[in-house]
């Protein structure tokens, strides 16, 4: 498989897992989130390199926070431009769980074909 | 895209721009905001390294000017997908001209003609307040703190009529303040702002406001008083007879004939046409305002955003 259909192919699984991660993320975090903080630790969880590229992280919690999943807040800071602070909402737990049980039932019905389909 | 990867922050909000370049003003505004954010981040996160040295591994980790501009267009474009529902629209004449009724954006752009009054009064008040208080105070020391003060009032303002807009109008405007470079002099920075085009139309927005909201105002409430009344003239005509509500008995319509038993059905016909009329007006005025906002208040897609490229 050569770099780019493997690129094209991590670019098209990503579509939906990036609302799935960071859910999770704000879900899991006990205090608000700004972009770069989400970015750093999706970066943290993988050895320093993300695999999804931390620029495509905040046109989608824009599309989270304007389906009402998300709630921000705006925050000044010294480094640059005001950071916004990111919290789940009631309404983002539901889909979240709603969005993991799909997950686990898609993941055990690749790993079906993928464990057993090429097994030697 | 063949370019060399931009060696500093400025540099790669430029090649940033010029990826979104033909987008709406709107998401530009939003993605180079977001980026600097990130980027002013990540050079505070490694004070050890130069910016350039940092702005070397961007591409790996918050991702190429191109990669960027494509995630911001895509989710653009599912996101408006997904939030306008689609609307059966009547393409015949009557249908067409009464289904203004069943359009949320026309009861939403009455009420910001109505609502355009007082935005306006106010935003006439700080603009001339701040303009002659920055004119008066510039001979003193407090004079120029004043002035930037001021400034970031206006483009609080423009923000906040900007999503006002949005919400009443559906014309995509930004989510995020217009966020000037910090790393220049504070004296290039108060000249930055005066040589700023933008800084300009958005004071002008802010006054022509006021004329602008007074003339919305008048037609909304002189268009929905007369076509209300009209409505409601049977009920009027009843309750004066039985002296309703302390409503006296004499009350005479004038012409004469408009108070006969046969006139009042068309008096509530042409109510509703007027009605009718109006919110195609409040439509048609929301949409114009809200272009005319755009075009005052957002920076076009060309202008620079930094101060020493």
């Amino acid at each position: 498989m050569d770099d780019s259909s493997a690129k094209k192919f991590q670019k098209d699984l990503n579509g939906g897992l990036v609302g799935l991660v960071l859910l999770a993320i704000l879900d899991r975090s006990a205090e608000d989130l700004y972009g770069y903080e989400i970015a750093k630790r999706l970066a943290s969880a993988n050895e320093g390199v993300s695999i999804f590229k931390e620029g495509t992280i905040y046109p989608v919690l824009r599309a989270l926070s304007a389906a009402n999943l998300l709630t921000s807040r705006i925050v000044p800071s010294y480094s640059g431009p005001p950071r916004r602070y990111y919290r789940i909402t009631d309404q983002g737990r539901g889909v979240l769980a709603a969005w993991i049980a799909i997950w686990a039932g898609t993941r055990s019905f690749v790993d079906r074909f993928i464990d057993t389909g090429h097994a030697k | 895209m063949n370019r060399s990867a931009p060696r500093s922050i400025d540099q790669y909000l430029t090649a940033l721009r010029e990826e979104l370049a033909g987008e709406d003003t709107a998401l530009v505004q939003d993605a180079l905001y977001d980026a600097e954010e990130y980027l002013r981040a990540e050079v505070a996160a490694h004070p050890d390294k130069s910016e350039s040295d940092v702005l070397e591994l961007i591409a790996s980790t918050y991702g190429a000017p191109d990669e960027v501009a494509n995630a911001y267009r895509d989710t653009e474009a599912k996101v408006k997908a997904a939030m306008t529902t689609p609307r059966k629209v009547a393409k015949t004449g009557i249908g067409a001209f009464f289904g203004v009724f069943q359009d949320p954006r026309a009861y939403t752009s009455l009420f910001f003609m109505l609502l355009s009054l007082a935005t306006g009064i106010i935003y006439f008040t700080v603009a001339v307040t701040g303009l002659a208080l920055s004119a008066g105070l510039g001979v003193l020391i407090i004079g120029v703190p004043f002035f930037l003060l001021f400034m970031g009032l206006t483009r609080v303002l423009a923000l906040a009529e900007g999503r006002l807009i949005e919400a009443m109008t559906g014309e995509r405007m930004p989510r995020r303040p217009v966020h000037q470079s910090s790393v220049a002099g504070f004296w290039s920075r108060v000249g930055q702002m005066l040589k700023d085009r933008r800084t300009w139309t958005t004071l002008a927005y802010l006054i022509l406001m006021l004329p602008l909201g007074i003339i919305y105002f008048v037609m909304a409430v002189v268009g929905l008083s007369i076509s209300l009344a009209f409505i409601f003239a049977p009920l009027t005509d009843v309750a004066s007879r039985y002296e309703w509500f302390g409503i006296p008995p004499d009350v005479r319509m004038n012409p004469a004939w408009l108070g006969s038993v046969w006139a009042l059905p068309l008096m509530v016909l042409a109510g509703i046409v007027l009605l009718t009329l109006l919110l195609h007006l409040a439509r048609g005025v929301g949409r114009l305002h809200a272009l005319y906002a755009k075009a005052l208040l957002v920076p076009s897609a060309s202008a620079a955003i930094v101060a020493n490229p």
